[in-house]
């Protein structure tokens, strides 16, 4: 491994700083599109957390996954700490599949994200629908669970470009470029 | 993997999990109140909600004219008809008498029930996401005197109750909820009662459902129903909505009848709830007597 100069270690520095308070910034505009209006919506904050697990350690990716979780259970009004668990289960699983098993590659997080939108999904029509037994149950099942998955893979797509456009910018990268070698050392 | 399940991570990611079921379990305990973080979260979030909710509801609102274009039209038509009947007896109405006249009926409905008692204005911070019911929540929490299971209404009539209370938002559940029943009475015949709770399917058209009604009852389309006060919850006379259609339930037993709430849920942007009122939690505390006795 190349010895860091102290000047890149204040850009390295600088840039990490600049990309969490970026994403937390979309975590943030992503809870106040949720709550806003009364059309369907969908649930922003799962992709937007799997977006951060998978490129960073899973410590960073749990704390991430539960804060996400909470967000979401003030914004669907749902008992607090139940979708940070959730949440935090998902992204540290994402972490780890990533990590071991798949290449960070689009289709690779199109099908985590749409298997993680939709067991929350599911999840949620299970304890707070169908477990109360209404009549006709199975039609928020159709009308509005679906519909909010399908909102959540579409929007997934749209996050995922964003999350690249800024990790191309701002996270560290393992190997340097024979460019970036030469421009370093005519900076130094 | 294997490594990893061995490791001190792995063991700080299970007491972290452990950490986050205790909240989740401390927040059942809790009754009614949100926790102290949810109220910070509301707290700070609360001016971007305001105006990211009045963005989508305009926004909402356009499209909504857009896609029902030849409904609007053909409503449209007949409304100047209305208008055109109307105009020969009403003149002179502006933006400002209307406003005077939404705060008249505040205060004509004062007058009908002068043992409630009124919290200030509360304004809609934004619907609950992707909830069926039409949940939302406002910015009146205990500090202004509100507390779980207080009715909210608007001028034109009951609109649900408080469930979830915090320090400066609540969240309300509407009538269209299967889980909030209602007692009510019609207000023509005053004869006729039954249960008013929300259905799945009633719901999808911000209808709500009238049940447990006699079959030999009286009522037709165009009916109001009234809070019947029985229940301690609501109360009394307060209007809940208007009859659409009558029938006979699936097992023949008792009648129903579909209701079309006074207010329009789906787009609120005030309520008042009714912090207390004669005769509040009556039932509740029958029942505990009579508990007492029993034991």
């Amino acid at each position: 491994m190349r010895i860091k100069t102290t000047r890149e270690k204040r850009i390295l520095y600088f840039k990490t700083t600049l990309r969490w308070i970026i994403y937390y910034l979309i975590i943030f505009s992503s809870f106040i599109v949720m709550t806003s209006g009364s059309w369907k919506k969908p649930v922003l904050l799962v992709p937007v957390a799997l977006c951060i697990a998978i490129n960073n350690d899973i410590m960073a990716s749990a704390y991430t996954g539960a804060f996400c979780g909470l967000l979401i259970d003030v914004a669907c009004g749902r008992l607090v700490g139940y979708n940070a668990v959730l949440l935090t289960v998902f992204c540290v699983a994402s972490t780890l599949i990533f990590e071991l098993y798949l290449r960070r590659k689009f289709v690779n997080f199109i099908v985590i994200a749409a298997a993680a939108a939709f067991l929350q999904c599911w999840l949620d029509y299970k304890f707070f629908y169908e477990i109360w037994g209404f009549a006709d149950v199975e039609r928020i099942f159709r009308n509005t669970t679906l519909k909010v998955w399908g909102y959540t893979v579409i929007s997934s797509v749209f996050i995922y470009i964003l999350f690249k456009i800024i990790n191309n910018w701002l996270m560290p990268k393992e190997h340097l470029t024979i460019e970036e070698v030469i421009r370093t050392n005519q900076g130094a | 993997m294997g490594e990893f399940l061995k490791s001190t991570r792995f063991k700080v990611l299970l007491a972290f999990l452990a950490f986050l079921v205790g909240i989740m379990i401390y927040s059942v305990t809790k009754g009614g109140y949100s926790l102290s973080g949810v109220s910070f979260i509301n707290t700070i979030t609360k001016p971007f909600r305001y105006i990211s909710n009045s963005i989508s509801m305009k926004i909402e609102k356009n499209a909504d004219s857009i896609n029902n274009a030849d409904a609007y039209y053909e409503e449209n038509q007949e409304l100047k008809k209305q208008i055109g009947e109307l105009n020969k007896k009403l003149t002179n109405y502006d933006d400002l008498v209307a406003e005077v006249e939404e705060l008249r009926k505040l205060v004509v409905i004062k007058e009908e029930h002068p043992d409630n008692i009124f919290s200030q204005p509360a304004e809609v911070m934004g619907y609950i996401a992707n909830d069926p019911f039409k949940g939302f929540t406002i910015d009146r929490g205990y500090a202004d005197d509100i507390e779980p299971y207080s009715p909210v209404i608007t001028p034109e009539g009951i609109v649900g109750i408080v469930i979830d209370v915090s320090q400066h938002s609540s969240t309300v559940r509407t009538l269209l909820s299967p889980d909030l029943s209602i007692a009510a009475i019609c207000s023509s015949t005053n004869t006729d009662f039954g249960i008013i709770e929300g259905t799945v399917i009633t719901a999808e058209n911000g209808m709500t459902k009238l049940t447990h009604l006699d079959k030999n009852h009286q009522i037709k389309k165009g009916d109001l129903m009234i809070t019947s006060g029985s229940s301690g919850l609501f109360p009394k006379d307060h209007a809940i909505g208007t009859v659409t259609k009558t029938g006979i339930e699936a097992n023949g037993l008792s009648a129903y009848a579909e209701i079309e709430p006074c207010a329009d849920i789906s787009r609120l942007r005030s309520v008042f709830v009714i912090t207390d009122f004669d005769g509040k939690n009556d039932s509740t505390k029958e029942d505990t007597d009579e508990d007492k006795d029993n034991s």
